[in-house]
C-alpha cells in the first residue's frame, strides 16, 4: 500500500514537473498555468489506471467546483485501455458461471468489441430465446454483448480509493481545498464506483428505462439477459447504429437527425422532470441513432436520482430560464439547497438577469450551456456552495444540448423545453395540496382586481 | 330580486368580457413566443400557458365538431399507470429469479465438477 502511495505521488509530481516549461516555470499568465497543471494531472490520471480515470470523469462533470481548464482537460480523458487477452475475460466468465462461454452462448467472439478501464466487451449470440423484463422476446441466435469486469479492477480501484481518501483528508483544510470539499468528493466518487463495479445495477436501470419509455417507439435501451448476468458479467442486446461522430453516414441512410435531436432532448427532460431518474453519463459514445430512426441509450453506469420535490423545483428553475424570470430561478434554487447570503442576493440576481438576457446565439437560438455553466460560475464567484446533484444536473442538461446540437445544429433546447415544463407546472397547479395553499391568496387577488 | 339577478349576470358578463380581452392578449403574446416575443418575468409564464390552453381549446373544438359529425375521436387515455407499475415490478422480480436460477445452476456445476 505504501509503495502504491509512492507511485501515485511520483507519477503526479513527475507529470506536473513535466509541465513546468509550458507554465513558463510559473511566470505564464494564470489561465496558461492552470491549463498546464490540468494537462499534467490528466496525463497522470490516465497513467495511474481505472480509479484515477473514473475520478477524472467525475471532475469533468463538476464545473461548479473545479476550474474551467481542469474540467475541459478531464473531459478529454480517454477511457480506452489496451484490451486484455481473451483468456483473462473467459476466466472471469468461467469463475462466475462455472462454464465455458461456448456452453453459455451459441457463439462467443474472443475478439473484444471495446475495452475500458473497468470492463471489456465481447460479442456473442444467444443459444436459446430469452424473455427480458420489458420488451419483446430475444430469439435464439440474437446478437448480444457481454460486458465483463476486468479481473483485478475492483481490488485495484478500491485500494486506490482508500489511498486517495487519505490524501484528501490531508488536503482538507489546506489552501488547495478552498473551493471544494476533497473528502466529500472522494466519498461521492467511491459510491459511484461501487455502483459501476456491480453491473447488475446498470442492468436494472436499463430495464427501468425501457419501462419508463414503453410508450415511445423512438427511444430504446438494450434488453438485459438476466440468465447470463451476474455482478461481474452483464449480457445485453446488441444494438446497431451510428455514433454521433458518424452522423453523415446516418443522414445518407435516411435518418431524420432533426426529429431525433428534438425527440432526444425531450426524452431527457422527461427523465428529469417526470421520472426523477436520468442517465447522467451522456456523451457521444453512449448514444446511437439507429437505422429505424430511434435513439438508443447505452451504458447506464452513472445515473442521477431526484425526489418529487426536487423535480418540481428543477422544473420551476427551467421555467424561469424559459420565461427569463431571475426571481423565480433564485427562489426555487434556494429550495434546491443553493443558499445565497442576503448581502449577495441583489448582485447575483442582476448577474442572473444579464445571463438570461444574454443567452441568445447569433442564429437567434437560446444557449442553455452558456446560461447553466455561467450561473454555476456566478454562484462560485459569490462564494455560494453548490449541492452536488444541482451541478451534475446542469452539466447533464448542457451535455444534452451539445448532443442535440451534434444531431441538429439549429436546435433551440430552451424552446424545446417550453411546452414540456409549462405543461408540468400547469398540471401541478391542479394539485389539491397546492390549491389549498394558494387559493386564499388567489381569491384575495381576484377580489382586489374586482374592487379596484 | 330580479334586479339583483340581472345585476349578477351583468357583472359576470362584464368581468368575463374584460377577462376575455386580457386572455386574448396573453394568447397573442404567448403564441409569438421566443426571446423577442415575450417580455420575460412571471407574466411571460402566464402568456405561455395561455397559448397552450388556446391550443388545447382548439383541439377540444375539433373533437366536439368531429363527434357531432358522428366521427370516431381518438382518446388520449392510457392504461392505468399503477397497474403498469405492478406489471413492471413482477417482471423485474422474474428477472431476479432468472439470475438466482442461473446462480443455482452455477453452484450445482461447481459442486458436480
Amino acid at each position: 500500500m505504501a509503495s502504491r502511495s509512492v507511485v501515485i505521488t511520483g507519477v503526479i509530481v513527475g507529470q506536473l514537473v513535466g509541465q513546468l516549461p509550458a507554465a513558463r516555470f510559473g511566470l505564464a499568465p494564470a489561465h496558461v498555468r492552470r491549463a498546464a497543471w490540468a494537462r499534467g494531472l490528466r496525463r497522470s490520471f490516465e497513467r495511474l489506471g481505472p480509479a484515477f480515470i473514473k475520478l477524472g470523469q467525475l471532475i469533468s462533470v463538476r464545473p461548479d467546483e473545479f476550474s474551467a481548464e481542469l474540467v475541459a482537460e478531464m473531459q478529454r480523458m480517454q477511457d480506452a485501455v489496451p484490451p486484455l487477452p481473451a483468456e483473462a475475460i473467459r476466466a472471469v466468465i468461467r469463475s462466475e458461471f462455472a462454464a465455458e462461454p461456448e456452453d453459455l452462448f451459441e457463439t462467443f467472439d474472443n475478439k473484444p468489441l471495446a475495452a475500458a478501464s473497468i470492463a471489456q466487451v465481447h460479442r456473442a449470440t444467444l443459444a436459446s430465446p430469452y424473455r427480458p423484463v420489458w420488451g419483446e422476446v430475444l430469439p435464439a441466435g440474437a446478437e448480444v454483448v457481454v460486458k465483463v469486469v476486468r479481473p483485478g479492477a475492483a481490488e485495484s480501484i478500491l485500494g486506490d480509493v482508500a489511498i486517495v481518501r487519505r490524501l484528501a483528508e490531508r488536503m482538507a483544510g489546506t489552501r488547495l481545498a478552498r473551493r471544494f470539499d476533497p473528502v466529500g468528493l472522494v466519498d461521492e466518487f467511491s459510491s459511484t464506483v461501487d455502483r459501476e463495479l456491480d453491473l447488475r445495477q446498470e442492468g436494472r436501470f436499463a430495464d427501468r428505462f425501457a419501462f419508463d419509455f414503453r410508450d415511445d417507439a423512438r427511444v430504446q435501451a438494450p434488453r438485459i439477459v438476466w440468465t447470463r448476468s451476474t455482478g461481474k458479467v452483464l449480457t445485453m442486446e446488441f444494438i446497431t447504429g451510428w455514433r454521433l461522430s458518424d452522423l453523415e453516414i446516418a443522414r445518407e441512410a435516411g435518418v431524420d437527425c432533426k426529429g431525433l435531436a428534438i425527440h432526444g432532448a425531450t426524452a431527457f427532460m422527461r427523465q428529469v422532470f417526470v421520472y426523477g431518474r436520468y442517465h447522467a453519463d451522456l456523451h457521444p459514445a453512449n448514444i446511437f441513432v439507429t437505422p429505424d430512426n430511434t435513439i438508443a441509450y447505452l451504458d447506464f453506469g452513472i445515473v442521477g436520482y431526484l425526489t418529487p420535490e426536487e423535480r418540481m423545483n428543477i422544473t420551476q428553475v427551467m421555467a424561469a430560464l424559459i420565461y427569463r424570470d431571475p426571481d423565480r430561478a433564485l427562489r426555487y434554487s434556494e429550495k434546491l439547497g443553493v443558499h445565497v447570503p442576503p448581502e449577495h442576493v441583489e448582485p447575483v440576481r442582476r448577474g442572473l438577469g444579464a445571463l438570461l438576457d444574454g443567452d441568445v446565439r447569433p442564429d437567434g437560438t437560446r444557449d442553455f450551456a452558456h446560461f447553466g455553466l455561467g450561473f454555476l460560475k456566478l454562484l462560485g464567484e459569490h462564494g455560494v456552495a453548490i449541492p452536488s446533484g444541482y451541478g451534475l444536473l446542469i452539466k447533464s442538461l448542457a451535455t444534452v444540448e451539445g448532443v442535440a446540437r451534434a444531431l441538429y445544429p439549429e436546435i433551440d433546447i430552451v424552446e424545446t423545453a417550453q411546452p414540456f415544463t409549462t405543461r408540468i407546472l400547469a398540471r401541478a397547479m391542479g394539485d389539491p395540496v397546492r390549491l389549498r395553499e394558494r387559493m386564499p391568496a388567489a381569491v384575495r387577488a381576484a377580489l382586489r382586481e374586482l374592487v379596484v | 330580486m330580479t334586479d339583483d339577478v340581472m345585476r349578477f349576470f351583468a357583472t359576470w358578463l362584464f368581468t368575463h368580457e374584460a377577462a376575455d380581452e386580457e386572455i386574448k392578449a396573453a394568447i397573442r403574446r404567448g403564441m409569438s413566443g421566443g426571446p423577442e416575443g415575450m417580455s420575460g418575468g412571471p407574466d411571460a409564464f402566464v402568456d405561455g400557458l395561455a397559448a397552450m390552453v388556446e391550443e388545447e381549446k382548439e383541439k377540444l373544438k375539433a373533437d366536439l365538431a368531429a363527434r357531432a359529425r358522428g366521427e370516431e375521436v381518438a382518446s388520449e387515455e392510457s392504461a392505468d399507470p399503477a397497474l403498469d407499475e405492478i406489471r413492471f415490478e413482477v417482471a423485474e422480480l422474474r428477472g431476479r429469479l432468472d439470475t438466482m436460477e442461473s446462480l443455482l445452476e452455477t453452484i450445482l456445476r461447481k459442486v458436480g465438477g
